[in-house]
C-alpha cells in the first residue's frame, strides 16, 4: 500500500536555524513520536527504530535511514528510509523530501512530500486509516518541531515512547469514527 | 406431478414451518465454539505480512514466556512428521504452515497453543518471524510472463502456469465467429470475493491418548470426506477418527476444504494430549480462507442479421492464488464452466481456460453455486445483451428467438452436457408478465427524454447443479453418491441420517418430508441426524446444490425400500396377496375394499412383534444414490434500477425472480433459499471485492471494507415459479439454493448497462459502486 503525503507548515524561526535542526537526524529524530536513532553508521546513514501501535497490535519498526540529497543552496533534503517489524509483523519504506523557504516576515516554509509503501497488518487497515495516522503524528512531530526550535537543547517529553503513538492511533480511530458517522473532521 | 398429503402427514409441497429455527432464534444452537471440554486449551495462528517473502527464522523465545504457554508448532516441526503440505482437492498440495517461503499476505506461519484463548493470540504476537521480501505476483494476465518471479519452487515444472483445458470444437467455432455476419464480445472480470459466512471457520480436536481415537468438531460442510482425507494424509487408522459437524451458521463453498488450521489443531491435539480449538476471527476467515471466482473472462459470439446465434467463444484466465485448492471435485479443471452456453442453442461453441498461480490466498471455492457455473452464467448473460446491443434488438425477443426450445430436451449442448428438462419461454413469460415489461420500457423511454436514467436488466439463467454422477465426480476417487439411512421405531416414528450436513439449508424440515411423502409417516414423527460421521452413513456432504438432487434420491429411494417390505408385512397383516394391495399415503388397502387397510404404523409394530415367517425383523433400508445426470434448475429475473445522476449510485427499484426447480419439496423453504440467494448477488453486484495492492496486501479482508448487505440495501423480491421436474430424479426435483446466486448478478449489471446504454455504456465490471458509475456519467457529461 503506497501512500503519498504532502503536508506544510509555517514556523517563525529564520531558514538557516531551520534548516540546521531539519538536516542533523540526530536532532530531528526526537521529534518524530515513537522514533529513536540506535546507530550513526556514517554521515549520512543512521540505523533507528520506530513504535506505532494500532489498537492491539503493536508494530516495531527497525530499519535504517539514508539521506540521499543534502543541499544547502537549495534547502532541499531527501531521505530513504527501510524497516521491518522486529517481531516480523510487517515492512515499510519510505522517501521523505523536506524542502525550506523563506518568507516575507522573515519565517520559514515548511514542505515536507512523504511516499510511504507499507506492507502487513497496517496496510491492511486502508489508505483512510494511513491518513488519518499520519495526520495525527504530523501534528505531534510539528509540535514538537517548533518547541525545539525555540528551545534546542529540550527533550520533547517522551519522545521514544510507543505510549505516544497509542494516543496517537487512538485519536486516529476517533476521526475515523466520526467522518463514518458524518460528523466533523476538525484535525 | 406428486400426488398431495395431508397437511398431518406433510409431504412434499406444504410450507412446514423449520424444525431447526425454534433453537436458532433462541440462541440454542450448538455450533463448534460452543463445544467446551475438560482441559480444553486454544490455538491462534501466526500469519505472514508479506504476500512473498522468504522465510529466514522463526524465534519462539519470547512468545513462550506467556503465562499459560503450551507450545509453537512451525512449519519445521510439521516437516519433521511429513506434515508440512498438504494436498487439496485439485491434484494440487498446499503448504499446511510455511516451510522454505510465503506466497501470500495472512498466510499460516506458526500455530501457538495456550490454556486461555487470549494468551494464545499474545503468543502470536511474541513470535519473531525474520522475512526476505520477494518480488510479489499479484496481476494474474502478469503470471506467465518472462519475468515473473516463479512462486511454486516445489513443483517440477518453474512456471507459474497450473493448466490449460479447453472443450469444444476450436476450428469450427473459429469458423463461425469470423464469418459473422453479427459478432459481439465482452470482457468481463467476475472479481474475487468470499462467502463470508456469519460463523468463521474452527474447530475443536480432542485426541484421546488412551482410546486412541481422535474427535474433530468441524465447520466441514463434508464430515465424511474430511474423515477419510484426515485418515489419508495424517495416517490415523479411520476407525479412530470422529469427525462431527454441529450447528453450521452458513457455508456457502467456504466449509469444504480442510485448512491449516485444522490440522494444526490436530497436530497440537496429538502432541499435547488434551482438546485444542481453534476459531478464526472474521478477518482472518475473510483473508485466507477459500475465495471465490476470480475470473478473467472474454466472451465472443456470432450471430445471423435476424438474432440467430451461431458460435460462442470463450477464453478464461483464472486467478488460483497460491495453491489450486478450487474445492471442486468434477473431472474439469474449471468445473462446469461450460455450462457457459447457457439457456441459448448454439450449434457450435469452444471454451478454453487457463489457471495461474498469483501471490495471494488460495481457494476457487464454488460461492453458492456448482463450481464455476456463476461466472458462466454470468458471461453468457451479459455477452447476450451486448448482442442484443449489436443487432439494436430488444434483450427478451433476443433470448425468446434463442431458447434451447421445450421440445428438444433432453438436449445435448455443442460442450458436452446433456439438459435434462426445460421450459425456458415459460419462466421467462411469468417473468415479463410480473414485471409488466412492455409498460417498464415505454416508462424507460419516457424517462430518457427527461434525461432520467433508468434500466432494466433480464438474465434468463440455466443452471447444472447436484454433482454427480460418480463418473464424472469424485473426491480422492470416491463417487460422488450420497446416502440415507431410515429406521422405523415400533411405534411408527422414524430416525433418517444422512451424509450430507445443513448449514442452514433446512434439512431437518425438508428431508423429513420427503419421507413423509413416500411412507405416509408425518414429517413431525420423523427426526434428521447428520454430521456425525460415527453415526450417519457414509456421504460426500453439501454445497452445489447436491443435497436435494443427490441425497434427496437416497432419501426418497430409501424410503422406498421400506414400502416394499412394508407391502409385504401388511399383505401377511390383511391375509391378502401384496398384488391386492394399493398404497395411499399411510397405509395399504386392498384393492376395492378401502377399510380392510394398515396404516404405516400399525405396520411398523408388527415389524417387531408379528412378521411373516422367515422374514427379517425391523424395518429400516439405507440407500446409496449416484444420479444418473445432473440436474438443470433454470428461472428468469428481471431487474429495474433507477439512477442519481448526482452521486452514481444504483437504486434496485424492482426484482422479479421467476425460478424453476423442479418439484419443490418445501415452497416457504424454496422463497427463504431465493430470498438469501439473491441479496447476496446483489452484494456481489453491487458491494463486494477482494483485491490486493501492488505490495500483495489484502484490501478487503475486513467487515469496514468487504461490505454485507443489511436490510437497508435490499430491495424487496417479488418471486414467481414455473414447475419443470427432472425426469431422471426419483422425486423430479432439481435444487434451489444457488440458483439466484447464479441468475442475479448479470440482472443487475444488465440492468445498469440498460441504464446507460444509450451513452455507449457496454459493461461495467462489478462490484458496480456509485464510484464506478459516477465516474462513467462525468465521462459522458452526464449531472
Amino acid at each position: 500500500m503506497a501512500v503519498r503525503i504532502e503536508k506544510t507548515f509555517e514556523v517563525s524561526e529564520p531558514i538557516d536555524k531551520v534548516w540546521a535542526l531539519l538536516s542533523d537526524p540526530r536532532k530531528v529524530v526526537s521529534c518524530v513520536p515513537g522514533a529513536k536513532l540506535t546507530e550513526t553508521v556514517d554521515d549520512r546513514t543512521f540505523k533507528g527504530a520506530i513504535s506505532v501501535k494500532v489498537g492491539p497490535s503493536l508494530t516495531e519498526f527497525k530499519g535504517e535511514v539514508k539521506i540521499v540529497r543534502l543541499d544547502e543552496q537549495a534547502h532541499i533534503l531527501e531521505l530513504d528510509g527501510k524497516g521491518q517489524d522486529v517481531r516480523g509483523k510487517g515492512g515499510a519504506s519510505m522517501k521523505m523530501t523536506g524542502t525550506l523557504q523563506s518568507l516575507e516576515t522573515g519565517g520559514t516554509h515548511v514542505v515536507a512530500v512523504t511516499e510511504v509503501n507499507v506492507v502487513g497488518i497496517l496496510a491492511q487497515f486502508g489508505g483512510r486509516m494511513m491518513s488519518d495516522v499520519s495526520d495525527v503524528i504530523f501534528k505531534q512531530f510539528t509540535e514538537r518541531f517548533q518547541q525545539k526550535l525555540k528551545n534546542p537543547e529540550a527533550e520533547p517529553q517522551a519522545a521514544a515512547e510507543p505510549v505516544n503513538a497509542v494516543s496517537v492511533v487512538g485519536s486516529a480511530l476517533g476521526h475515523t469514527i466520526r467522518r463514518a458517522l458524518g460528523g466533523s473532521n476538525e484535525s | 406431478m406428486i400426488q398431495q398429503t395431508s397437511p398431518e402427514i406433510g409431504g412434499m409441497g406444504h410450507p412446514v414451518k423449520r424444525k431447526e429455527d425454534a433453537r436458532f432464534i433462541q440462541g440454542k444452537g450448538n455450533y463448534v465454539d460452543d463445544v467446551h471440554l475438560p482441559g480444553m486449551v486454544f490455538g491462534h495462528v501466526v500469519r505472514s505480512p508479506y504476500g512473498h517473502a522468504r522465510l529466514k527464522s522463526i524465534n519462539i523465545e519470547n512468545a513462550m514466556k506467556i503465562p499459560g504457554a503450551l507450545a509453537v508448532i512451525t512449519g519445521a516441526d510439521l516437516a519433521a512428521a511429513g506434515l508440512a503440505w498438504m494436498p487439496t482437492l485439485f491434484h494440487d498440495k498446499q503448504m499446511v504452515l510455511a516451510t522454505g517461503k510465503v506466497l501470500f499476505q495472512a498466510q499460516e506461519v506458526a500455530f501457538c497453543v495456550a490454556t486461555e484463548q487470549y494468551a494464545a493470540a499474545d503468543m502470536a504476537e511474541l513470535v519473531e518471524v525474520e522475512y526476505d521480501e520477494l518480488p510479489v505476483l499479484v496481476d494474474p494476465h502478469k503470471a506467465l510472463d518472462a519475468d515473473a518471479p516463479i512462486l511454486r519452487e516445489d513443483r517440477e515444472e518453474k512456471s507459474n502456469h497450473i493448466f490449460h483445458w479447453e472443450v469444444g470444437d476450436r476450428h469450427e467455432t473459429q469458423n463461425a465467429i469470423q464469418s459473422g455476419p453479427v459478432t459481439a464480445k465482452v470482457d468481463a472480470v467476475f472479481q474475487r470475493c468470499h462467502p463470508a459466512p456469519l460463523e468463521t471457520c474452527g474447530c475443536v480436536a480432542d485426541f484421546n491418548p488412551v482410546t486412541g481415537k481422535l474427535t474433530i468438531w468441524l465447520t466441514s460442510q463434508a464430515p465424511h470426506a474430511h474423515r477419510t482425507l484426515f485418515a489419508l494424509v495424517g495416517g490415523i487408522p479411520e476407525q479412530n477418527i470422529r469427525v462431527i459437524s454441529p450447528d453450521i451458521g452458513g457455508g456457502f463453498g467456504n466449509k469444504v476444504p480442510i485448512y491449516p488450521g485444522y490440522v494444526c489443531a490436530v497436530v497440537a491435539s496429538l502432541k499435547l494430549g488434551r482438546p485444542v480449538k481453534w476459531i478464526e476471527t472474521r478477518s482472518e476467515n475473510l483473508q485466507s480462507t477459500g475465495f471465490a471466482r476470480d475470473y478473467h473472462m472474454t466472451a465472443e459470439i456470432a450471430a445471423e442479421r435476424d438474432g440467430t446465434v451461431k458460435a460462442l467463444r470463450v477464453k478464461t484466465l483464472a486467478d488460483h492464488g497460491a495453491f489450486n485448492a478450487a474445492a471442486q471435485p468434477s473431472k474439469f479443471p474449471a468445473g462446469l464452466f461450460s455450462i457457459c452456453t447457457g439457456s441459448y442453442d448454439f450449434p457450435k461453441a469452444f471454451c478454453e481456460v487457463d489457471g495461474v498461480y498469483t501471490n495471494k490466498a488460495p481457494g476457487g471455492i464454488a460461492y453458492r453455486c456448482s463450481f464455476r457455473v456463476t461466472e458462466a452464467a454470468y458471461l453468457i448473460e451479459r455477452a447476450m445483451d451486448v448482442l442484443a446491443y449489436e443487432l439494436k434488438m430488444d434483450p427478451v425477443a433476443l433470448r425468446l428467438k434463442n431458447f434451447i426450445p421445450t421440445d428438444k430436451f433432453p438436449y445435448q449442448c455443442p460442450l458436452g452436457w446433456t439438459y435434462d428438462s426445460g421450459d425456458y419461454p415459460a419462466a421467462m413469460n411469468l417473468a415479463l408478465k410480473m414485471a409488466g415489461y412492455e409498460e417498464l420500457r415505454k416508462e424507460q423511454a419516457e424517462k430518457r427524454e427527461k434525461g432520467e436514467l433508468m434500466g432494466i436488466g433480464i438474465s434468463s439463467f440455466t443452471e447444472i447443479v447436484g454433482a454427480g454422477p460418480g463418473h464424472t465426480f469424485d473426491i480422492v476417487g470416491i463417487r460422488m453418491f450420497d446416502s440415507c439411512e431410515i429406521r422405523i421405531h415400533p411405534t411408527g416414528k422414524a430416525i433418517a441420517r444422512l451424509g450430507t450436513k445443513s448449514q442452514g439449508q433446512g434439512h431437518e424440515t425438508t428431508f423429513p418430508q420427503i419421507i413423509a411423502q413416500e411412507l405416509g409417516i408425518p414429517q413431525q414423527d420423523i427426526v434428521l441426524e447428520e454430521g456425525d460421521t460415527d453415526t450417519a452413513p457414509y456421504g460426500l456432504g453439501t454445497y452445489a446444490s447436491r443435497s436435494t438432487p443427490v441425497a434427496g434420491g437416497a432419501t426418497a429411494m430409501a424410503a422406498r425400500k421400506i414400502r416394499d417390505k412394508a407391502r409385504k408385512i401388511a399383505a401377511h397383516l390383511l391375509e391378502a396377496s401384496e398384488e391386492d394391495l394399493d398404497w395411499e399415503p399411510g397405509k395399504f388397502f386392498v384393492k376395492g375394499a378401502p377399510s380392510k387397510a394398515k396404516t404405516i404404523q400399525e405396520i411398523a409394530f408388527a415389524a417387531y412383534t408379528n412378521l411373516p415367517e422367515g422374514m427379517e425383523a425391523g424395518l429400516e433400508a439405507v440407500h446409496y444414490y449416484d444420479p444418473r445426470n445432473l440436474t438443470f434448475p433454470f428461472g428468469t429475473y428481471i431487474c429495474v434500477v433507477d439512477i442519481d445522476k448526482g452521486t452514481g449510485e444504483v437504486k434496485v427499484r424492482r426484482f422479479i425472480a421467476v425460478d424453476d426447480c423442479g418439484n419443490i419439496i418445501n415452497p416457504m423453504i424454496v422463497e427463504g433459499q431465493i430470498h438469501g440467494g439473491l441479496t447476496e448477488g446483489l452484494a456481489i453486484a453491487f458491494m463486494q471485492l477482494i483485491s490486493y495492492d501492488e505490495s500483495g496486501n489484502v484490501q478487503g479482508g475486513n467487515f469496514m471494507d468487504y461490505l454485507v448487505p443489511t436490510a437497508v440495501e435490499t430491495p424487496h423480491w417479488e418471486t414467481g415459479k414455473t414447475c419443470t421436474p427432472s425426469p431422471h430424479h426419483p422425486i423430479g426435483a432439481k435444487g434451489v439454493g444457488e440458483s439466484p446466486n447464479v441468475g442475479s448478478p448479470a440482472a443487475f449489471v444488465n440492468a445498469v448497462v440498460d441504464a446507460l446504454s444509450h451513452l455507449g455504456v457496454r459493461h461495467i465490471d462489478m462490484p458496480v459502486t456509485p464510484w464506478k458509475v459516477w465516474q462513467i456519467l462525468q465521462q459522458n457529461g452526464v449531472s
